[in-house]
């Protein structure tokens, strides 16, 4: 099957800085792409590239199987995006400026119910008159996202698009593109550099560093289930972890650099562990798998920017 | 394109900075005509203290075209401020918001952008040209009435028939709008090199400022220069008010004394105006969006 995203050997460099670096991927179809890498590793200028707003060095990207360059209007007609933060104006409302972007995106012109439809996917509904300086920077972000899907796109390409949003903020943006995936048949590129935003939505990654293709592959393989971390916090760690050193688990503590019990094991082998501690009435507080893959991030990074201060 | 235009239209329309010029120039042209219905007589006074002595002038000198006369000589020095504010902020403005990148990865292109922008700040300027007009030649023929006009030149004096009147300050107006598009043409040109709109604001005001001097300054040396800089020709409008005279002096009605050289320095204007506009394009096309 023919990739939605397919980049050769894509590079940019400003003056003497190379941001990108012969970089290639590429993206199927119905793909949650996850795009990952530290600040300043190259995300957002590839992610412009893709979106014409930066002019490449070198390298080729086609995108529904056409040269973006030459076929600019007819693939940007099916592309909807955020980048970094969704800025919009200001001094418009809600839904005139869904109007305003959806006259020039493309799609069918649409009526003020239909704005109003795509309003309330994104929970902005009620705000819809409002201009959008009395909105938060969440409420920005969504309606960043309601005109990345104002003209039903085929390619969604998120560029940090849960910056400056709550909890609730984020995981509603984490559904919205689940569904927009699984519900809906989307392709869909997000950018983030947070781990764990990506791990729990891409079905594929892609992990950059200074401009370079560090890896590129099936989140689930990266992942490594066979050697999760597991973090326990009970009411007496120092008893428990004498429970524990005198158990079948003994083989599977790790030196701890925190207060929290550590033990490395298969992820399936957490609910067994989890039995095993009520059976020896040890008082949980939490038990949490510590995301592999944030290891495996740190060590394909250079971890530059982890100065000795921040470092566990 | 259409869509597009429409789109920048409404925008500007739609921040209310853009009706300050409109509320600066309602207050400009009013303090004048304030002024000139309490104390016009002493300024007619003033205006003929060289030549009362020689010749006697009757009938109604300070009437409505006069008065338009006077604003258009004393605001449209100012107007290229008040179109500045806009066209300079049609791209930097938009890089600050940070609206630019989401504009331009819908499927437009960057010329149809530069081209939709620059013709709203035609439209833009246009519009404050005509409210300029109705303010200072409609509302002060309603207050001072209608006349002959009397045009001072340095050594001689011109007077237009009232009916002879109305479709110069036409061509003016039409000549003036030229000129104003120039200014909007460079304050937009600079707008593509910022990313907040103060900078192409105060680089296009410096370099009116710079080359107004230069137009004006009466150093041989920037003589040879002087034909090049477009604010050499700003002033032309005034060559409506100039007629060609008969053997007997007398003033050939619907006529201009220099004609070609009132359309060469338009024709200058417009040339100005593609040279900004078509560097606009080029610059914009090749500009990596990094806002």
């Amino acid at each position: 099957m023919q990739p939605i995203i397919k980049v050769t050997n894509l590079s940019k460099h400003f003056k003497k800085l190379i941001a990108v670096n012969g970089l290639s991927f590429s993206v199927e179809k119905g793909d949650v792409y996850g795009f990952l890498g530290q600040n300043g590793a190259g995300k957002s200028t590839t992610i412009r590239m893709l979106l014409t707003l930066i002019e490449p060095t070198e390298g080729s990207i086609e995108i529904f199987g056409m040269e973006l360059k030459k076929h600019r209007k007819e693939i940007l007609r099916q592309v909807g995006a955020v980048i970094e933060k969704p800025d919009v104006y200001k001094y418009l409302s809600a839904v005139e400026n869904l109007r305003l972007f959806s006259q020039i995106s493309g799609g069918p012109s649409l009526n003020r119910s239909q704005l109003l439809d795509k309003l309330e996917m994104v929970g902005l509904q009620e705000r819809a008159d409002s201009p959008v300086k009395t909105f938060s920077q969440g409420m920005k972000q969504r309606l960043g996202v309601a005109i990345a899907l104002v003209h039903d796109p085929q390619l969604i390409i998120l560029d940090e698009p849960t910056n400056g949003l709550d909890p609730q903020g984020i995981a509603d943006i984490r559904n919205l593109i689940l569904r927009l995936s699984h519900a809906m048949g989307k392709t869909v590129v997000v950018s983030s550099h947070l781990l764990s935003e990506i791990e729990l939505i891409a079905n594929r990654l892609l992990i950059i560093d200074e401009g370079k293709k560090m890896v590129e592959g099936n989140a689930a393989e990266l992942f490594d289930p066979a050697n999760t971390i597991v973090e326990l916090n009970t009411i007496d760690n120092k008893a428990s972890l004498a429970a524990i050193s005198d158990s079948s688990w003994q083989a599977n503590l790790q030196p701890s650099r925190n207060n929290l019990i550590v033990l490395k094991m298969h992820r399936q082998q957490i609910p067994l562990f989890n039995r095993h501690l009520a059976e020896m009435q040890v008082d949980v507080i939490s038990l949490q798998p510590r995301l592999s893959l944030e290891d495996y991030f740190l060590q394909v990074t250079t971890g530059k920017q982890h100065v000795e201060a921040f470092k566990d | 394109m259409w869509k597009l235009l429409k789109i920048e239209l409404f925008k500007i329309f739609s921040r209310p900075r853009t009706f300050i010029s409109f509320g600066a120039i309602a207050a400009l042209v009013g303090i004048i005509q304030f002024g000139l219905k309490l104390d016009g007589d002493s300024y007619i006074e003033f205006m003929l203290r060289d030549v009362s002595v020689s010749l006697d002038v009757e009938g109604k000198v300070l009437n409505g075209y006069l008065i338009c006369f006077i604003v258009l000589q004393l605001l449209l020095v100012h107007v290229p401020l008040l179109i500045t504010i806009v066209a300079g902020d049609l791209i930097s403005g938009e890089a600050n918001m940070g609206t630019l990148r989401l504009l331009l990865t819908k499927p437009v292109s960057r010329t149809e952008v530069i081209l939709a922008k620059f013709g709203a700040a035609a439209i833009y300027t246009l519009i404050l040209l005509v409210w300029m007009a109705i303010l200072a030649l409609f509302v002060s023929l309603l207050i001072f009435g209608s006349g002959d006009m009397l045009n001072l030149k340095a050594d001689y004096i011109v007077q237009l028939k009232s009916f002879d009147i109305m479709w110069r300050y036409l061509a003016a107006f039409g000549f003036a709008a030229i000129a104003m598009l120039t200014v909007a043409a460079l304050g937009f040109f600079l707008s593509i090199f910022a990313e907040n709109s103060i900078g192409p604001i105060v680089a296009t005001m410096s370099i009116i400022i710079v080359c107004t001097i230069l137009s004006t300054l009466d150093i041989p040396v920037f003589n040879a220069i002087k034909p090049f800089l477009f604010t050499t020709h700003m002033i032309g409008w005034k060559g409506f008010f100039d007629v060609r005279v008969t053997a007997d002096n007398e003033a050939i009605i619907g006529s201009v004394q220099n004609l070609n050289r009132v359309l060469q320095a338009a024709g200058i204007l417009v040339l100005h105006i593609i040279g900004f506009l078509v560097a606009s394009i080029w610059v914009f096309k090749k500009k990596d969006i990094l806002s």
